[in-house]
C-alpha cells in the first residue's frame, strides 16, 4: 500500500509569554492510503495539534508532512482534507441539505449528491430541517455527511462521537466503518475511547503525555467487516487491556 | 395554554395599571384642582390631542421620518465600517478610538454645530440621529462578525475558503443576532437624537411643537405631543423586535 501521509520528525513548540511549551516531539509515522488509523493518548497531549498540522490548519515548528507527495498546504488547496470535530458545527441558519452542501459551495466543485449522502447516514426525510431541530446524534451524522460530500481523500476526525450517548456512539461507529468501506477514504481518528479505537482501526497510534511522543503503533488484525460482536471476544479485550497498559 | 395565559396577562396587567393610574389622576385633579399649566388632567390632555391631532400627527411624522432616515444612515455606515475593521486591523486601530471618543461626547453638545452646518431643516436632525444610532451598531456588529467559534473557522480554513466566502457564508449571518440586538437600541436612540436636534433649532417636528407649547404655556398640548412621540418610538422599537424575530429565526430556537 502506498503511504497517503508521511510524517517525519514532527515537532511543535508553543511559545507563550513565559517560555515555550513543547506539544509534539519527534513524531514520525506513515498513514496508508485507505487506512483507518486511530490516535489515542492522554488528554491535552497534542493529538488535536497533530491532525491540525496534517490538515494545514496550523504549521509545525519542526519536521515535515507529505500528503500524497504534496505539502499539506497544496493538499489543502486541492480540497483533500475534511475535518469532523467533536461539535458538529452546523450553521443554524441553514437547513440540513444546505449545511451538507456547504463544502461544495466553498470548493466550487461537484461532489456527491447531498441528498444521497443524507440518506446514507440515515437522515433521509430531514433534508429541510434545521440543525436545532435534531438530536445530538443526528447532528453528528449530518456533520459526517458534510465531511464526505466533496469526496475528500483524508478524513481528519477529532473525537467526533465524544459528545453523543453510548448507544448512539456505538451505532455511529459502525456506520462510519460502513461509509469508510464504501468510499475508500483514509481516516485519522482521534478518540479517548480505547475500545472504540480497537473496534474501528487498522492501526492505533499511542501517544505519550505532553510533549507527545510515539509510544507505540499497534496493528489491529481483526477481520473485516466488523460489527459490535467483535467487542465481546476475548482477543478484543486482550488488545484493549494491552493498549491501556501502554497509556498508563 | 399556560403560555397563552401568561402572554395575555403580560399585556392586560400594564393596561389595567394604566387605566387605574389615569382614573386616580383624574379624581385627584377633581379634588385638588391642579394648575393645568403645571399638571393638566388626562381629560384635558385628551382634549388637546383631539383639537390639535392633525398637527401633532404631522409633526410626529416628521420627527419619525428624521429618526428612521438617521437610523438607516447611522446603522448602514456602522455596519460597513465594522466589516472593514475586521478585515483591516490597522484601520480599526486608527479609527476605533475616535469612535469611542464620539460615543463619550455628550451629543447634545454637538447639536448646535450640526444645525450650523446642516441648517435648521431635516438634514441636521438626520445627522444627529445617525450619530447616536451609530455607536451601538458598530460595537455589536464587530462583536457579531468576530464571535465565530474557532471550529467553524477551522472548517472553513480546511476547505480553503476565501475571506469573502467566510464573510458571506459565516460572519455576516453570525452577526445578525448581535446586529438586531443593537438595532433595537439604536431605534430608540435615533428618536432621541431627532428630538434633540429639533430642540436646538428647527421650525418643524415634535421637538419644535413641544418647545413652542412650552413657550405659550400650553401644557396639555405639550403632554399630548410627548405621548405621541413616545408612541412613535415604541412602534419603531417594536418593529425592530418583529424584524429580529423574523430574520434571526434560529436565535429563539438555539437559546433554549
Amino acid at each position: 500500500m502506498a503511504p497517503m501521509v508521511e510524517i517525519r520528525n514532527l515537532g511543535q513548540i508553543y511559545r507563550s509569554g513565559n517560555g515555550s511549551v513543547p506539544a509534539l516531539q519527534n513524531i514520525s509515522f506513515c498513514v496508508n492510503k485507505g487506512e483507518f488509523l486511530s490516535i489515542i493518548g492522554p488528554s491535552g497531549c497534542g493529538k488535536s495539534t497533530l491532525i491540525k498540522i496534517i490538515g494545514d490548519i496550523i504549521a509545525p515548528t519542526e519536521g515535515t508532512v507529505s500528503v500524497n507527495g504534496l505539502t499539506p498546504r497544496d493538499a489543502r488547496l486541492k480540497g483533500m482534507f475534511s475535518f469532523v470535530f467533536q461539535n458538529p458545527v452546523l450553521l443554524p441558519w441553514r437547513r440540513l441539505l444546505r449545511n451538507v452542501s456547504l463544502p461544495l459551495e466553498i470548493l466550487g466543485r461537484e461532489g456527491r449528491d447531498p441528498r444521497a449522502l443524507l440518506d446514507m447516514v440515515g437522515l433521509s426525510g430531514f433534508e429541510e430541517r434545521y440543525p436545532w431541530e435534531l438530536s445530538g446524534g443526528m447532528r453528528q451524522r449530518a456533520a459526517l455527511a458534510r465531511g464526505l460530500v466533496f469526496d475528500p481523500d483524508i478524513l481528519l476526525m477529532d473525537e467526533p462521537f465524544a459528545s453523543v450517548d453510548e448507544m448512539t456512539r456505538s451505532t455511529l461507529n459502525f456506520e462510519l466503518l460502513r461509509l469508510w468501506q464504501e468510499t475508500g477514504v483514509t481516516i485519522l481518528f482521534i478518540t479517548h475511547s480505547i475500545s472504540e479505537a480497537v473496534a474501528l482501526s487498522d492501526r492505533v497510534l499511542v501517544l505519550s503525555s505532553r510533549p507527545a511522543r510515539i509510544r507505540d503503533l499497534v496493528t489491529i488484525s481483526f477481520p473485516r467487516p466488523r460489527d459490535n460482536a467483535v467487542k465481546q471476544t476475548a482477543a478484543f479485550q486482550e488488545v484493549v487491556r494491552c493498549l491501556k497498559e501502554k497509556l498508563d | 395554554m399556560f403560555e397563552r395565559k401568561t402572554r395575555l396577562s403580560a399585556i392586560s396587567s400594564p393596561v389595567l395599571l394604566l387605566i387605574i393610574a389615569l382614573l386616580l389622576w383624574q379624581v385627584a385633579d377633581k379634588l385638588f384642582h391642579f394648575n393645568p399649566i403645571v399638571l393638566p388632567s388626562p381629560l384635558e390632555i385628551g382634549q388637546a390631542f383631539i383639537v390639535n391631532y392633525a398637527s401633532i400627527l404631522r409633526e410626529t411624522g416628521i420627527t419619525m421620518l428624521e429618526a428612521v432616515l438617521g437610523f438607516l444612515l447611522g446603522a448602514t455606515v456602522a455596519y460597513a465600517l465594522a466589516v472593514l475593521f475586521i478585515h483591516f486591523r490597522p484601520i480599526q486601530e486608527a479609527i476605533y478610538p475616535y469612535a469611542v471618543a464620539l460615543k463619550s461626547t455628550p451629543l447634545i453638545a454637538l447639536a448646535p454645530l450640526l444645525v450650523l452646518w446642516f441648517g435648521n431643516g431635516i438634514a441636521s436632525k438626520i445627522v444627529m440621529s445617525a450619530l447616536v444610532a451609530f455607536f451601538p451598531v458598530l460595537v455589536n456588529a464587530i462583536t457579531g462578525l468576530t464571535a465565530v467559534d474557532h471550529e467553524t473557522l477551522d472548517l472553513m480554513k480546511s476547505l480553503s475558503a476565501s475571506r469573502w466566502q467566510t464573510l458571506l457564508k459565516i460572519r455576516i449571518p453570525n452577526s445578525l443576532e448581535y446586529l438586531f440586538a443593537s438595532l433595537k437600541i439604536a431605534s430608540s436612540m435615533a428618536v432621541v437624537g431627532a428630538v434633540i436636534g429639533e430642540f436646538t433649532g428647527s421650525t418643524r417636528g415634535i421637538g419644535h411643537l413641544i418647545n413652542t407649547s412650552s413657550y405659550y404655556l400650553e401644557t396639555p398640548l405639550m403632554f399630548a405631543a410627548i405621548i405621541s412621540i413616545s408612541v412613535g418610538g415604541i412602534l419603531f422599537f417594536g418593529l425592530m423586535g418583529i424584524l429580529q424575530h423574523q430574520v434571526v429565526f434560529w436565535e429563539r430556537e438555539t437559546e433554549s
